[in-house]
């Protein structure tokens, strides 16, 4: 019941509270001021009747004193009709002596003896009220006294109902004013209610209008008086002159000569001296409207500006966003208690994580156990010494060793302490194989410079060896001693083969540079090798591409390459199976493909990287020296080309309409990529030249 | 919310209480049970008289003391009675409504011409003498009365034919200094009140007044008696007299007087506060020879004793 009665007065609207809370209270005021007054009056009615009982009864009381005395009967009945009849109000009045004789009364046809045997408890003056046939009656006693004597006793009866009826007619006339003046209020609350909710309607409105959108309302009252008339200045510069809504207190800028400068509120102190401020402030509402329409102007103003600064905020967060995502370091940061506030895109995808899995965890919640405790380790001593960390970390994800450079920087807050750990880190695995690639190269660098140096110093007894042996040969005419210096001869002219490699790995032999027709080229090293291959079974295809012509090089030297090539592929092969020679065009970049394809038992792909290192060879001992393709590679990179290996060849390389032999490998195929003309100058010069 | 309603409704609680206060209970009393009353006729009893030249709140006053110390003394029932005026104090003498007067000596002498009443005390002013006189008073910014020839057509009140102090004395004093009563302006009667003699002559109804002497000391709470000034006073004459009527026993007479001449005012501090009371001293014992001068008086002055 309470509740319903609240929400019904919850929901009612704030003019009809003002005046429903105003009507209850005027009612209530009324009705308490006219109870409390009308209670008032009648406890004064009341007691005025009583005073005048009493003061009737004392003054008879006197009067009748002289008449007792002389035992005067005729006047004290005279006295006390009189006293009847003077007051319409008063029922009786008779008179005792001291022994409670009854010696004169108004009665008419007896006395009544119920009035001698009131027990009087009355105290001193008050009367009793005793209620009779003819209603309630006051019956005032007032003794007649002389000295310490008492010579007898005057009592008066005075009609309470007319007393009653007076009270009446005072609460009716009290009623009456009550009404009248409480509905004069409710008039007036009206009128009043109407007057603030009109006001605050407005604000209503214009509060409406903001939460649409609309910043430019006008919530306070159209100013009756501007400050330029009223200070007789008609400056028309001045931005209070041109604005018609807002009071000029309001305004920065203002060019009055008393106004201090600045903005509302802080010019309010010298604005409250001016004539105009005295002649058009408001009421409290009207304070609140101009400072409510002050307020939208100063939000939007501050709107604007906010979103100007939020859109260059975005814009910048975009760029670092973009920048964060697209670099391929990985970037993280921590709080104090080492939780990820932030995670770059790589640093998720690398580890397989979203940002969600990354933002408020900790390394334990991401990492490993051993890593989790180790970085840890490592960030409390960052956030505890405020030291960077650099290092460079490997690590293995998805069979794949990769090498990081990660930095870990404390990050300081505004008041200088460490409010978390930004970490960088950055893929450095390439960069570490090119080192091992340098450090390699220049191990061959060394280990070629040392092998031309040393084939150079031996090239030359060797020589000399081979000729006296073969001078020997022709002097000496023992069979067993001609044998002898055969092998002699033979193993001189393998080491003088072994020393020409060495000289061509150190490009210290002798280059011819021509035009080269490449076909033919293959072909003259197809022909010379093709009958030896055939005695194990072996057969070459050669697939030539007349879009190939000539390029700028060394033809002995290239051929030396193919045949390298060709050699190599037989003895992938050993017996039974088919090579594949093709020369290919290649339309996009101009430059020629030839590729030496087997049907060989194949190269491991931990071996395809350390095939062209010199001296790695798959062979059995004795069967190779591990120089082939270290001097092919060579040759081939002095003529501006690549060669790689693959294993198995692709389909390209092995066409499927060519039969590969029943107990063929997998195979192996090496590419070799040339320009198809180049310029004389382009072919490097042979660093050490022959002699 | 609850309890901003509870005070709101013992606000509401409070202002009706005080609207509706309660009288006392009343008590109910018919006045319908009606009965004829009849006065209780009055035992019988020394009927006391004071001769009306005060109020009879004054005459009781000064006297019932007296009149109770009268009946204890005496064992006889002693009843104060207040005739109206001088006339009537007499009339009720003569028609035996009074036992024991006590008048002042030109009434007594009336009442023993009369009616054969006997003086048995007279009374001690409190000055100490058992003699009286009447004065002669006026305003005192009437400046054309300043001695008894200025009273020559003038008004003069005096406070009864009756009177002694007030008149009898006052009268043979302007006789003696050549004064009649066709010699005033007018002589009215102020119905034996001393009171309304001062009064008369305070309000300047009347150009003098006469009074027993010590009765201003009667109205001085009530007017300023520095308002008015005595010009002359009469001749001592023998003062207040209590005097009996013929119908009581010798012993009844003996008791009494008896009684008064036993009041001591100097040792007994209860006969002290009766004689305050009463506004005189003592008593002496007095016959009718010692108002013979009385007597005289009234013939000089051509006033009928009888």
């Amino acid at each position: 019941m309470i509740s319903d009665l609240t929400r019904f007065l919850h929901n009612l609207r704030f003019r009809t509270k003002i005046t429903l809370g105003m009507t209850c209270m005027l009612v209530f005021c009324g009705i308490g001021i006219g109870l409390t007054l009308s209670s008032m009056s009648s406890e004064a009615l009341l007691e005025e009747g009583k005073k005048r009982g009493k003061a009737m009864t004392t003054g008879l009381a006197f009067r009748l004193t002289e008449p007792l005395l002389a035992m005067d009967f005729l006047q004290m009945s005279n006295l006390l009709d009189n006293a009847q009849r003077q007051y319409d109000d008063i029922l009786y009045v008779f008179l005792t002596d001291a022994g409670a004789n009854v010696l004169s009364h108004t009665f008419a046809g007896g006395f009544p003896t119920d009035l001698l045997r009131i027990s009087d408890t009355r105290s001193e003056g008050r009367p009793l009220l005793l209620d009779t046939e003819q209603g309630r009656v006051y019956d005032f006693s007032a003794p007649i006294t002389l000295g310490n004597n008492t010579l007898g006793t005057v009592r008066l009866g005075l009609s309470r109902s007319a007393i009653d009826a007076q009270i009446k007619r005072q609460q009716m006339a009290s009623l009456v004013s009550t009404l009248a003046v409480v509905g004069v209020g409710v008039m007036l609350s009206l009128w009043f209610a109407r007057t603030i909710t009109h006001r605050l309607n407005r604000l209503r409105s214009s509060v409406e209008e903001i939460v649409t959108g609309n910043l430019d309302v006008h919530a306070g009252t159209t100013l009756a008086k501007y400050c330029w008339q009223i200070m007789n200045c008609h400056r028309q510069e001045c931005p209070a002159y041109g604005d018609k809504q807002r009071r000029c207190w309001y305004l920065a800028g203002t060019l009055c000569p008393n106004c201090q400068v600045g903005e509302y509120p802080f010019k309010m102190e010298s604005c409250r001296q001016c004539p105009v401020f005295r002649h058009n402030f408001g009421d409290e509402l009207q304070d609140l409207a101009e400072a409510f329409d002050a307020m939208a102007v100063t939000v939007k103003n501050h709107i604007e500006e906010l979103t100007e600064r939020e859109r260059t905020i975005a814009r910048q967060q975009g760029i670092l966003k973009t920048i964060v995502n697209v670099t391929p370091d990985f970037i993280t940061l921590q709080d104090r208690d080492l939780r990820y506030t932030f995670a770059g895109k790589s640093f998720c995808d690398y580890f397989g994580l979203t940002e969600a899995d990354v933002i408020g965890k900790n390394d334990f919640a991401i990492f490993s156990e051993t890593r989790a405790r180790s970085n840890t380790e490592e960030d409390r001593e960052i956030l505890a010494t405020g030291k960077p960390l650099a290092k460079e970390v490997s690590i293995k994800r998805a069979g794949e060793h990769h090498w990081f450079h990660v930095v870990k920087v404390p990050v300081h807050d505004q008041d200088g302490s460490i409010m978390g750990i930004l970490l960088t880190a950055r893929d450095i695995t390439m960069l570490k194989k090119f080192q091992e690639q340098l450090i390699q190269s220049q191990k061959l660098e060394d280990l070629g410079r040392l092998a031309g140096g040393v084939a150079h110093e031996i090239n030359t007894p060797l020589g000399i060896i081979l000729g006296y042996t073969q001078l020997l040969m022709d002097d000496i005419h023992d069979q067993e001693l001609l044998d002898g210096l055969k092998t002699i001869e033979k193993q001189t002219k393998v080491c003088r083969k072994i020393v020409a490699d060495l000289l061509g790995y150190s490009r210290q032999s002798q280059s011819v540079v021509g035009e080269v027709a490449i076909n033919e080229s293959l072909q003259e090293v197809i022909n010379l090798v093709e009958h030896a291959f055939f005695l194990n079974r072996i057969k070459v295809v050669f697939l030539p591409d007349t879009a190939v012509t000539t390029l700028h090089g060394d033809k002995e030297r290239l051929r030396q390459v193919w045949l390298n090539l060709l050699n190599n592929a037989a003895d992938a092969i050993g017996q039974d199976g088919l090579i594949i020679v093709r020369s290919r065009l290649l339309p996009d970049t101009q430059r020629l493909e030839v590729s030496v394809a087997d049907t060989g038992k194949g190269v491991a792909q931990h071996h395809l990287g350390k095939l062209f290192d010199p001296f790695f060879t798959t062979k059995q001992v004795g069967k190779g020296t591990g120089l082939g393709l270290s001097v092919s590679i060579g040759i081939i990179k002095d003529h501006g080309g690549t060669i790689t290996a693959l294993s198995p060849p692709p389909p390209p390389f092995f066409p499927d309409d060519l039969p590969k032999p029943k107990n063929g490998g997998p195979g192996t195929v090496f590419i070799v990529e040339l320009p198809q003309t180049r310029s004389t100058e382009t072919v490097s010069p042979p660093s050490i030249s022959t002699t | 919310m609850t309890s901003r309603l509870l005070l709101s409704l013992l606000l509401v609680a409070s202002l009706l209480l005080v609207g509706c206060s309660e009288d006392e209970p009343p008590i109910t009393v018919s006045l319908e049970k009606r009965q004829e009353i009849s006065i209780q006729p009055r035992q019988p009893a020394i009927t006391y008289a004071y001769l009306p030249q005060y109020s009879h709140t004054e005459s009781f006053q000064r006297h019932h003391q007296l009149v109770e110390y009268l009946s204890e003394a005496t064992g006889l029932p002693v009843r104060q009675v207040f005739p109206d005026t001088f006339d009537h104090h007499l009339s009720m003498f003569g028609q035996g409504e009074i036992d024991v007067s006590f008048s002042n000596p030109f009434i007594y002498v009336k009442l023993a011409n009369r009616y054969g009443a006997r003086a048995m005390a007279r009374i001690i002013e409190k000055n100490g003498r058992a003699e009286f006189r009447g004065q002669i008073i006026a305003r005192r910014d009437n400046d054309r009365i300043t001695s008894l020839a200025d009273c020559r057509g003038k008004s003069w009140v005096a406070v009864d034919p009756s009177s002694a102090g007030g008149y009898l004395f006052p009268l043979g004093h302007f006789f003696d200094h050549g004064l009649r009563l066709d010699d005033f302006r007018e002589v009215v009667f102020a119905g034996g009140r001393q009171e309304n003699v001062i009064l008369g002559v305070y309000a300047g109804l009347h150009d003098i007044g006469s009074i027993r002497e010590g009765s201003l000391q009667v109205v001085a709470g009530k007017i300023d008696l520095g308002q008015l000034k005595v010009i002359d006073h009469s001749p001592w004459y023998p003062g207040w007299v209590y005097a009996h009527s013929p119908r009581l026993s010798a012993d009844t007479v003996d008791l009494i007087r008896n009684a008064l001449l036993a009041l001591d005012y100097q040792n007994n501090a209860q006969h002290r506060a009766i004689l305050d009371a009463a506004n005189f001293i003592g008593f002496v014992p007095s016959d009718d020879q010692d108002f013979d001068r009385i007597r005289t008086l009234s013939q000089k002055v051509g006033l009928n004793l009888d």
